[in-house]
């Protein structure tokens, strides 16, 4: 039965050829290979391709707006912190719309995983400029090339103390799934950042330009456990592409340091009719 | 006969005028008597006027005094700021301790010298209120006990060092002759005295609201801080978000989970959550929203009242949703509203607005009514775990009433699917005009019902040539102006809006038809009374208008309904 139990009867609306399947293909992939089934999962996305994935398989969804899905899955979270919970947002929704709460997701260091499709433009909206599209490159609007220099997820998680960081790349699905699989194992922030040819809008990293310059960090021998190293991988620049986890470290995660969690979640606690009303009896 | 009197305490931000107000309202509780308190303040940690106007009297009050009876100044400065304000038989306390002379009604008295003295310049304000307490007749033994549970965390030194130094005040309190209005003899009466805020916070709970996400901007906080301090013995979570546009977003994604939430905030916060208000009415998630307005746009003034967000409540976010919008008047009935709103929001899995204010959430009245829990805790989740394979839980269900069974996701076999984008039943993305027809029509169903559930305004005396007509925290001012006019041979009634929207137009012409409306209202264009006029084409004859991020006193309203009326 396998991948099928993921599978549902919704036309996918994402252009043939798009990196956007393989990143499905690796979560059902990671979903299966951790046992879990549709009914286990919350899958909170925002707008844009990359949040419309949640629409192309069965699973519990909360499709909200473009930018906020960090805080909505943080909140349901914090409802019921048994609820495994993974993200899917694009480059233009988290680090663009959304780029406060992606530094507040990190502080928190709330256990949900977030996924975001890096294909380095705005797909949806037809192929602007993204911030983390490249210093120059032409788009119809940036027609004399994009001014502002490209935001660098990955230093700017491990910067801002994300406890797992990793890159992952849709033309490597058996990786990424892999990468899944660890993220969200992960108690506490996890986030992989997802190179995504878009083969519509963003002609210049394509999927064969990734091909030549991708390199698996545990064949490097890279150790995910040392920050120094994690901070120069981040900083590798364009022409060598590392891919895998790049740093790791584990603390208590949001959810783990608040008293009133240990031993239920929120949603559990029954309504102490009692207790109120002497609350209130007390003015 | 004077049945109660005011007593305005001025002085710097950060002098704590704060502290004396509570002292002597928990002496005046404690002994019976009836409070209403405000607070005026500046948008500064230190220095500039701000004052505490407390109120007192052996009736309910439920509005504040423009007239004083006692001014007690912490600087010479804040006695020349507010002197007008005293009545001919006030008298004023103004802390000096070099100035000997007195003036008829000015006593010049040595708060600071006497606090250093004992020990401590800190307990200045503990001598400022035992003096007060003392002109008005209150009993030490009284203002000890206060004392003693005010301080019981501090250690035994600081305890000392107040009941010293309150004794102290008192003493220099007894010589200055003022009437003795009270006897301070009341027993235990079991009535409450607290702020709007604390009511809101109160009544949040007490519908088992266990998560609030808020980001801190004033007047809204208070309500937030009131909630924190129940932390310890009710199981919510408190997060500061990074941001309003998150903090709605949390509290819309805490709900869909299952759990009551709230968020607080003032316009400029709501300005932000604008979207996620929309979010919640688009995936039909309860949340409610406290809106506490000061003055705009933009950070207008930022510690000051106003009742200018109503239209933009109503109609906040794109397009067209139901949506509830109440706004409380009284402490008791923040309490009831708020408790009311999770209720309402939850039935009709639509958001909902409280409208409070500056005025409303800094205001302590004491109340005789009940504060309670009732049915408002009681969910209305589909919490049914099992699900045969053949049964598809379709979370946008079409229904007769618009309100479709609401699960919560990962608790059973049925896969809750929720989307701001337009559905279709099962909760897929659907551009099918048909399909946004039908979603249109489902949601806009339960604005029907949602109706029914609103009360019409209150109406006070039936055949009145005028009504003072007005909403939310203004109901005090209005009523005591009204009855005052009244005393005075003058034929004026009151509406009063509580429940705002939806409205039933139809109930409310019938209502109105006939009856002179004068508005009043802390806004500059009439919200209510263009609303009333858009909903049944009833106009108002006129308006009492007032945007000077002040509130309304009874005083104002009578003078200019005077005006109005010719008398
Ligand atoms: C508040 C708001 N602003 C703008 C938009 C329009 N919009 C939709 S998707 C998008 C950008 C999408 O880019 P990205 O997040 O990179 O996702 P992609 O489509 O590339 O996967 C924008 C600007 C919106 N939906 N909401
Ligand atoms: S526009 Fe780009 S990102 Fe969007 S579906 Fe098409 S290829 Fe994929
Ligand atoms: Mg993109």
């Amino acid at each position: 039965m396998a991948a099928i139990q993921f599978d549902i009867e919704n036309e996918n609306e994402w252009c043939p050829g798009c990196g956007n399947f393989a990143i499905l293909a690796a979560m059902k992939k990671a979903f299966i290979a951790q046992g879990l089934e549709p009914r286990d999962l919350l899958i909170v996305s925002g707008i844009g391709q990359a949040g419309k994935t949640p629409h192309f398989m069965a699973c519990n969804m909360l499709h909200g707006l473009h930018g906020r899905a960090l805080p909505l899955a943080t909140g349901a979270k914090i409802a019921n912190h048994r609820l495994n919970i993974v993200v899917n947002s694009g480059d233009g929704d988290c680090y663009g719309e959304g780029g406060n709460h992606f530094l507040a997701a990190i502080r928190r260091n709330i256990d949900i995983t977030l996924l975001v499709h890096n294909n380095k433009i705005y797909g949806l909206t037809k192929g602007q400029a993204s911030p983390t599209t490249a210093l120059g490159m032409k788009t119809e609007i940036q027609n004399r090339g994009t001014v502002s220099s490209p935001f660098n997820p990955v230093a700017t998680a491990l910067a801002a103390g994300a406890g797992f960081v990793a890159q992952g790349f849709s033309g490597n699905t058996e990786q990424l799934s892999e990468l899944i699989v660890e993220a969200m194992s992960h108690k506490g922030f996890s986030m992989i950042d997802i190179y995504q040819p878009c083969v519509s809008f963003n002609k210049i990293n394509t999927h064969l330009w990734y091909k030549e310059r991708v390199f698996d960090l545990k064949e490097a021998g890279h150790d995910p456990l040392d920050y120094e190293k994690a901070l120069q991988v981040a900083h590798m620049g364009a022409e060598k592409i590392p891919t895998g986890v790049i740093y790791k470290s584990q603390s208590p995660s949001f959810t783990d340091r608040l008293d009133v969690l240990k031993t239920k979640t929120l949603f559990e606690y029954g309504f102490d009719k009692l207790k109120m009303n002497d609350i209130l009896g007390r003015g | 006969m004077i049945k109660d009197i005011t007593i305005l305490i001025a002085g710097a931000a950060g002098q704590g005028i704060q502290t004396i107000g509570t002292l002597l309202a928990r002496v005046c509780h404690r002994a019976g008597l009836f409070i209403f308190s405000s607070d005026d303040f500046e948008s500064r940690i230190r220095g500039g006027h701000s004052f505490h106007l407390l109120r007192i009297g052996t009736r309910p009050l439920v509005a504040p005094s423009l007239n004083i009876d006692i001014l007690a100044a912490v600087n010479e400065r804040d006695y020349e700021y507010h002197r007008e304000r005293l009545g001919p038989k006030g008298i004023a306390l103004i802390n000096s301790d070099t100035k000997k002379t007195m003036e008829s009604h000015a006593f010049y008295l040595p708060f600071d010298a006497s606090a250093k003295a004992a020990g401590g310049m800190i307990a200045s304000n503990t001598v400022a209120a035992g003096a007060l307490l003392a002109i008005i007749g209150a009993k030490f033994k009284d203002f000890e006990t206060v004392l003693k549970d005010n301080f019981r965390d501090k250690s035994e030194e600081v305890l000392k060092l107040n009941l010293k130094t309150g004794k102290q005040g008192y003493d220099i309190g007894r010589d200055i002759e003022f009437p003795k209005y009270f006897d301070f003899t009341g027993g235990r009466h079991g009535r409450v005295f607290m702020t709007g805020a604390k009511a809101a916070a109160l009544g949040a709970l007490a519908a088992d609201c266990r998560f609030f996400s808020f980001y801190p901007m004033s007047p809204g906080t208070g309500i937030i801080s009131n909630a924190a301090q129940y932390g310890n013995e009710l199981p919510i979570v408190i997060e500061q978000a990074e941001d309003e546009l998150a903090a709605i977003n949390m509290a819309v994604g805490a709900s869909f989970a299952g759990v009551r939430s709230l968020t607080a905030t003032s316009g400029g916060g709501f300005c932000l959550m604008t979207e996620g208000l929309g979010l919640a009415a688009m995936t039909e998630t309860p949340v409610v929203i406290v809106l506490a307005q000061r003055p705009g746009p933009a950070t207008g003034l930022a510690t000051r009242t106003a009742q200018a967000d109503l239209l933009f409540s109503i109609y906040a976010s794109q397009d067209e949703f139901p949506r509830f919008v109440f706004a409380p008047g009284s402490v008791l009935e923040t309490f009831n509203t708020v408790k009311k709103a999770f209720y309402l929001s939850e039935k009709y899995q639509v958001p909902a607005i409280v409208l409070m204010d500056q005025f409303l959430a800094d205001s302590a009245g004491t109340e005789t009514g009940a504060f309670q829990t009732g049915h408002e805790h009681e969910t209305f989740l589909d919490q049914e775990t099992q699900m045969s394979q053949d049964q598809a839980y379709f979370r946008y269900k079409l229904t007769g009433s618009g309100i479709s069974p609401r699960k919560v996701p990962c608790l059973s076999d049925a896969l809750v699917r929720a989307t701001g984008n337009e559905h279709s039943e099962e909760g897929l993305s659907s551009e099918d005009p048909r399909v946004r027809t039908a979603m249109v029509e489902k949601r806009f169903r339960k604005q029907v019902l949602m109706k029914d559930e609103m009360r019409m305004p209150l109406v006070f005396c039936e055949d009145s040539s005028f009504y003072l007509t007005g909403w939310g925290s203004t109901k005090g001012s209005i009523m005591e102006a009204c009855l005052r006019l009244r005393e005075e041979g003058i034929d004026v009634g009151w509406v009063i809006f509580e429940d705002i929207w939806p409205l039933d137009s139809h109930r409310l012409k019938t209502l109105l038809e006939n009856k002179k409306l004068i508005m009043v209202e802390g806004n500059a264009t009439c919200q209510l009374g263009s609303l009333i006029r858009q909903e049944t084409g009833i106009d108002y004859v006129t308006r009492i208008l007032k945007y000077d991020g002040r509130p309304f006193y009874p005083e104002y309203i009578i003078e200019r309904a005077k005006q109005i009326m010719g008398k």
